[in-house]
């Protein structure tokens, strides 16, 4: 597949600034944006900030709040234009509450990390085979 | 699915990319149960006569006779008991009105097959790996 | 006149219609025995584990090489079946950017000395991006591709008129004998045999096809000395028919 925008969105600067730097350690060759909560996502993908072509990825911890990253996923795959967004939820919560929910919305992928950030790029790298080996549609 | 090994059914029309995927699955020490169906029309009968244990994860091929993979898809995202296994299109089309279809019906991944078997070992080793690190 | 003037336009219109789904029928249901004897050769050749005839292990190899090659023709073939179909997106693209990043795409592996130069009054355009990416990965596919020299250079230069991007590349390569260089834009067609490169022949014959869609011009000239210069003209306003 070619150059697609991936969308994290995370509340936790330090997370999200070791995923950030996972990537670029792994040489992720997609763009990364992120997002501190759910309103923020939802203004790039559908609002205000709105990136365009919108992302083809998403990852979401949807454990860190009560059901608004679940409220988020629904939204997202009951909108015509965002339905297709390929989600994965990382969570580095014991607590599994939300993923019969999140894996009813068919997400790709539930995954347990940790975001140390030794151990976090087999993670990453796993993810980034994977993208590498599956297609997507042109860009909207 | 680290600690039990997940069933996976496979929805493919030509033997030999059967053949293909059993080798595959061999090759990478893919343990896990295989079930295969030759057509959309025969995996819903399996699915839901539930002659087959339910799968976590469906292989499913776009062009074949009788129900095709879209078609299939649609079916199955509206029955309760099978709308959320995890279905990953392994297919030859590379039409952008399939990757378009097959990903609003939310599959969590649409891989074209490659000419060559060792490209497809591969793809074979990047999925196990993937599923390994997913939860089910 | 006028009536069956109308009427054998629609004819055209069928017939080339017709032809196009013949095309992207045929390579696309081929492609599955295709892939079946690639396999199936690549298990024989495990099964066999060591063989100590090396012309069975030969042979083996002649073969994937060859269904391998029949696989990118076919490739070929589809795409330019699909030209006028898929991709048609205008969006805004930056030509510098563009031709750099095109650019970069060959400079790992090519040994080749690259120049660009580029005269713009605005730098952004709205487009078929990637059919003018297309058009321009394949002549430099060639002008790489086809090199046969020790020091190779490519150059482009693209310069921006009223109406017109005009992107020429030019190489100090082999360049392409003057009796057969009115055949290079058809399909397959390769100058050398595709043994000696190996390529399919489909990449000018398809950018050929989006020059037409898009009412512009490419055409092959040699070079002063040695060596071959592909000028594409690209209309900054295109108008699709239908």
């Amino acid at each position: 597949m070619g150059n697609a925008s991936i969308l994290l969105v995370d509340n936790r600067k330090a997370i999200v600034e070791c995923i950030r730097k996972s990537f670029s350690e792994i040489e992720v060759k997609h763009t990364l944006f992120s997002a501190a909560n759910e309103n923020e996502a939802w203004s790039m993908l559908d609002g205000s900030e709105k990136i365009t072509p919108i992302p083809k990825i998403i990852i979401i911890d949807i454990n860190r709040t009560k059901n608004k990253g679940i409220q988020f996923l629904t939204a997202i795959r009951n909108h015509t234009d965002l339905k297709s967004i390929l989600v994965f939820v990382i969570t580095d919560s014991k607590t599994d509450k939300n993923k019969v929910a999140a894996l009813n919305l068919n997400i790709a992928g539930y995954i347990h990390m940790s975001f140390e950030s030794q151990t976090l790029n087999p993670f990453v790298s796993v993810l980034n085979d994977y993208w590498n080996i599956i297609e997507f549609s042109s860009q909207k | 699915m680290n600690q039990k090994l997940v069933n996976i059914l496979l929805v493919e029309d030509d033997e030999v990319d059967v053949m293909n995927v059993k080798r595959a699955f061999s090759k990478n020490n893919i343990m896990n149960p295989l079930f295969v169906a030759g057509n959309g029309v025969e995996a819903l009968e399996m699915l839901e006569s539930q002659i087959i244990p339910l799968p976590k994860i469906i292989i499913l091929d776009i062009n074949m006779p009788k129900m095709n993979g879209i078609e299939f898809l649609k079916i199955m995202r509206e029955n309760e008991r099978l709308k959320n296994i995890s279905v990953f299109v392994m297919t030859t089309s590379n039409e952008d009105s399939d990757k378009i279809n097959a990903y609003n019906l939310n599959v969590a991944g649409y891989i074209l097959k490659p000419l060559s078997f060792e490209k497809f070992l591969t793809s074979v080793a990047t999925l196990k790996n993937f599923w390994q690190l997913c939860e089910l | 006149m006028k009536e069956e003037e109308g009427k054998c336009q629609q004819e055209l219109a069928a017939l080339r219609k017709e032809f196009e789904e013949f095309v992207y029928i045929v390579s696309h249901d081929i492609k599955s025995p295709m892939r079946a004897i690639s396999n199936i050769t690549t298990w024989i050749e495990e099964d066999l584990g060591a063989v100590e005839n090396q012309e069975v292990v030969a042979n083996l190899s002649l073969l994937k090489n060859r269904v391998n090659r029949m696989e990118n023709m076919m490739n070929g073939l589809l795409e330019l079946s699909r030209v006028d179909r898929v991709e048609l997106e205008f969006y805004e693209v930056n030509i510098s950017k563009l031709m750099a990043n095109s650019i970069a795409l060959f400079e790992p592996n090519s040994n080749v000395e690259f120049t660009l130069n580029m005269t713009l009054i605005n730098e952004n355009c709205v487009t078929l991006g990637a059919k003018l990416q297309k058009v321009i990965l394949s002549v430099l596919d060639n002008a790489v591709r086809f090199h046969d020299k020790e020091n190779r250079k490519v150059g482009v230069e693209v310069v921006e008129t009223e109406n017109n991007y005009e992107i020429k590349v030019s190489d100090n390569g082999p360049g392409i004998p003057e009796e057969v260089a009115s055949k290079i834009f058809s399909i397959f067609y390769t100058v050398n045999s595709k043994d000696v490169v190996d390529t399919t022949g489909a990449g000018l014959a398809i950018s050929c096809k989006i020059m037409k869609l898009v009412g512009g011009k490419i055409k092959y000239t040699a070079g002063i000395n040695s060596g071959s210069i592909f000028t594409l003209i690209w209309p900054k306003i295109i108008i699709l028919k239908n």
